[in-house]
C-alpha cells in the first residue's frame, strides 16, 4: 500500500536525493510485513519491523544532525510526514541515549519491577559472556 | 470445584489469599535480596483444584524463574515447600520422610472427600498458631536415625538451573548463545528418575527419587554396619564427626555398654577419635549397634572400623624386613644355588675378607692371591629348600625355575 501522503505541498528540495533510500526501506518493510512467522518465537515475530523502523528514522537522524546533508525544511517534513520517528530522535538527542534500539525498551510501566529493559544495561554492567536479545525489538544492548 | 469468589454458599470452597510463599531455602536461591511477584488467585492449585495465590521470582543468576505449584493449605498439610514439595525440615521426599517417620496419612483423593477434607484441615489450621505442622506429620515421632542420614542439610542449588532445552535436544536450536535453556544431553528416557509427576510426589507414592533414597540409604547402613575388617586383632573403632563439647567421657559412657574398652584416643582439633575394645566380639557389637545411628549431644556421630595403627604400613615394612621365616615357601625352587660363575671363580667384588696388604709391602697381583679352587660353599641355613619340598629335589631340569627376587639373600645385591 502507498503510504498516505498527508499534505499536498511539493516535497523539499533534496528529496530526490533521499527518496531512493527510503523507497528501498519501504520495500523490506513491507517484505518484513508479509513475511511468514512459521518457526518464530511469538515475540520474534516483530523484531524486523522494529529494527526497520529504527533504520529508517536513523537515516533521517543522521543526514541532518550527523552528516548535515538535508536542508532543516526536508527534516522537518520527513517528521511531519511520519518518516522518521520523532518521539525516537527526541529520546537520541539525550545523553546515554544515542543508540536507543526502541521505544519500548524504555517504558517502566510496563514491566514487572519498573525497570527498563535488559538491552538497556550496559555490557560492563552485565556478567561478562551473556547474550542477551530483548524481547521487545531483539536489541542485543543500545546502551554503551 | 471452586465456584466463582463472589459465590456466597455456605459450602463454598475459599479460595487462598497469602502474602508470603511458603518455601525451601533451595528453592528462595542464594540472593537474600530477592524481587518477587505477587498474583492473588493466579493459578489452580495443582493438588485441590483451588485458586490460590501464586508467587514467581529468580533464585539467582543463571536459575530459571520459580513459582510456587500448590496452595498453603495443601503445603502445610504434608509441612512441605510450595514450589519443589520437598519436606522443610529435612528437604526429602514426602515418601521417604513418611516412610522414615512412621506416617501413615490417607488423604482423600476422589473430587467430593478432598475438598470436605480441606474444608475440615483449614479450620484446624486456623485454631493452631503455626509452630507445629499439622496433619500426620505434627504427631509423628522423634526423627529416626535414617532420616537424619539422609536429610540434606545444605541448600541444593543445582535444582533451580533451567531446563534442557527441548529444541536442543532434537537438533533443531536456532537460538544458540543466546538460548537461556541448558544445552545438555538429557537424561536416559528409560531411566525411573526422568518419571514424576506431582500428584504422587505429594501423596507420597510411586516416587522414584523417594525408592532411590531410601535403597540407597539401607545399603549405606547395611555396609557400614556389617563390615567388619578380615583381621581379627582388630578391635578398635574410629568415631568421626565429633565436636568440642564432646568429651572423652561422653565417648565412654556411650561405648562402655558394649564392653570392656581398652583405650581411647581423642584427636580433638581433627573431631576423631578411635575407641579399643578388649574383645573382638565387644568391638563387633558396638559396631554394629551404633554405625549410622550414634547421636551424642544430638550430633551425628560417624563409626567405621578402626584400621588397627600401622598395620598398613609399618607392618608391610616389617614383614619384609623380619626375614624368610614369614615367607611361604616358593615351589619349584632349586635346592641350592650354584654360585655364579664369578664369585665361583673368587672374583669378589668385596674382597673384604682378605687381609690388606701390609704397608710397606708390595701387592701381590691379584692372580697370585686367588684361593685353590673350591666347590661353591655350601648354601647359608635359610636358603635351603623348605622341607616340605624335599622330594622334589630332583624333578628334572624344566623345574629349575628361579627368580632373583625370591631369594631374600640377594635382594638388592649385584654379586
Amino acid at each position: 500500500m502507498p503510504r498516505v501522503r498527508r499534505s499536498r505541498k511539493p516535497p523539499p528540495d533534496g528529496w530526490e536525493l533521499i527518496e531512493p533510500t527510503l523507497d528501498e526501506l519501504d520495500q523490506k518493510m513491507r517484505e518484513a510485513e508479509s513475511e511468514s512467522h512459521d518457526g518464530k518465537r511469538k515475540v520474534e515475530t516483530l523484531w524486523p519491523i522494529f529494527k526497520l523502523h529504527h533504520q529508517k528514522s536513523r537515516y533521517i537522524y543522521d543526514l541532518f544532525y550527523r552528516r548535515k546533508a538535508i536542508s532543516r525544511e526536508l527534516y522537518e517534513f520527513c517528521l511531519k510526514e511520519a518518516i522518521a520517528d520523532k518521539n525516537l530522535i527526541a529520546k537520541w538527542k539525550k545523553q546515554g541515549y544515542e543508540n536507543l534500539c526502541c521505544l519500548r525498551c524504555i517504558q517502566a510501566r510496563d514491566t514487572n519491577f519498573g525497570t527498563n529493559c535488559i538491552c538497556r544495561v550496559p555490557k560492563s554492567k552485565l556478567e561478562a559472556g551473556k547474550v542477551v536479545e530483548c524481547v521487545h525489538c531483539g536489541c542485543r544492548g543500545c546502551s554503551g | 470445584m471452586a465456584t466463582s469468589l463472589g459465590a456466597n454458599r455456605y459450602n463454598r470452597q475459599n479460595w487462598e489469599d497469602s502474602d508470603f510463599p511458603i518455601l525451601c531455602q533451595t528453592c528462595l536461591g542464594d540472593n537474600p535480596y530477592i524481587r518477587m511477584t505477587k498474583e492473588t488467585y493466579g493459578k489452580e492449585c495443582k493438588i485441590c483444584d483451588r485458586p490460590f495465590t501464586v508467587f514467581r521470582w529468580c533464585p539467582g543468576a543463571r536459575m530459571r524463574f520459580k513459582k510456587t505449584e500448590v496452595c498453603q493449605t495443601c503445603s502445610k498439610l504434608k509441612n512441605i515447600c510450595q514450589t519443589c514439595l520437598l519436606d522443610l525440615e529435612y528437604g526429602l521426599p514426602v515418601q521417604t520422610r513418611d516412610e522414615a517417620l512412621a506416617i501413615k496419612d490417607d488423604i482423600p483423593k476422589s473430587d467430593v472427600n478432598k475438598e470436605y477434607y480441606t474444608q475440615n484441615m483449614e479450620r484446624q489450621i486456623a485454631n493452631t498458631d503455626g509452630t507445629v505442622a499439622v496433619g500426620a506429620v505434627g504427631k509423628a515421632q522423634a526423627p529416626s536415625d535414617m532420616l537424619v542420614r539422609m536429610a540434606r542439610t545444605t541448600p541444593y542449588y543445582k535444582r533451580n538451573r533451567p531446563h534442557i532445552c527441548s529444541f536442543w535436544v532434537k537438533g533443531e536450536c536456532k537460538r544458540g548463545e543466546e538460548c537461556p535453556y541448558r544445552h545438555e544431553k538429557p537424561t536416559d528416557p528409560d531411566d525411573p528418575l526422568s518419571d514424576q509427576n506431582i500428584k504422587d510426589r505429594y501423596y507420597g507414592i510411586n516416587d522414584p527419587v523417594a525408592n532411590k533414597l531410601m535403597r540407597r540409604a539401607t545399603e549405606a547402613m547395611e555396609q557400614e554396619a556389617v563390615a567388619p575388617p578380615e583381621d581379627r586383632t582388630i578391635t578398635t573403632l574410629y568415631i568421626g564427626g565429633l565436636t568440642e563439647s564432646i568429651a572423652e567421657e561422653d565417648l565412654r559412657d556411650q561405648f562402655y555398654q558394649y564392653g570392656e574398652i581398652r583405650s581411647i584416643h581423642m584427636a580433638t582439633n581433627q573431631n576423631y577419635a578411635f575407641v579399643q575394645f578388649t574383645k573382638r566380639i565387644d568391638a563387633e557389637t558396638a559396631a554394629k549397634r551404633t554405625a549410622g545411628r550414634l547421636m551424642i549431644k544430638g550430633k551425628r556421630i560417624v563409626v567405621r572400623w578402626g584400621k588397627s595403627q600401622g598395620s598398613s604400613k609399618k607392618d608391610a615394612e616389617k614383614g619384609e624386613k623380619s626375614g624368610s621365616s614369614s615367607f611361604k615357601p616358593v615351589p619349584g625352587l632349586p635346592g641350592a644355588l650354584p654360585l655364579p660363575s664369578d664369585v665361583a671363580r673368587g672374583n669378589f667384588r668385596n674382597f673384604n675378607f682378605m687381609e690388606p696388604p701390609p704397608p710397606g709391602t708390595i701387592p701381590m697381583p691379584r692372580q697370585m692371591n686367588q684361593p685353590p679352587r673350591m666347590p661353591p660353599p655350601p648354601p647359608p641355613m635359610h636358603m635351603m629348600p623348605p622341607p616340605g619340598f624335599q622330594g622334589m629335589q630332583g624333578p628334572g631340569p624344566r623345574m629349575q625355575v628361579h627368580y632373583p627376587s625370591q631369594d631374600p639373600q640377594r635382594m638388592g645385591t649385584n654379586m
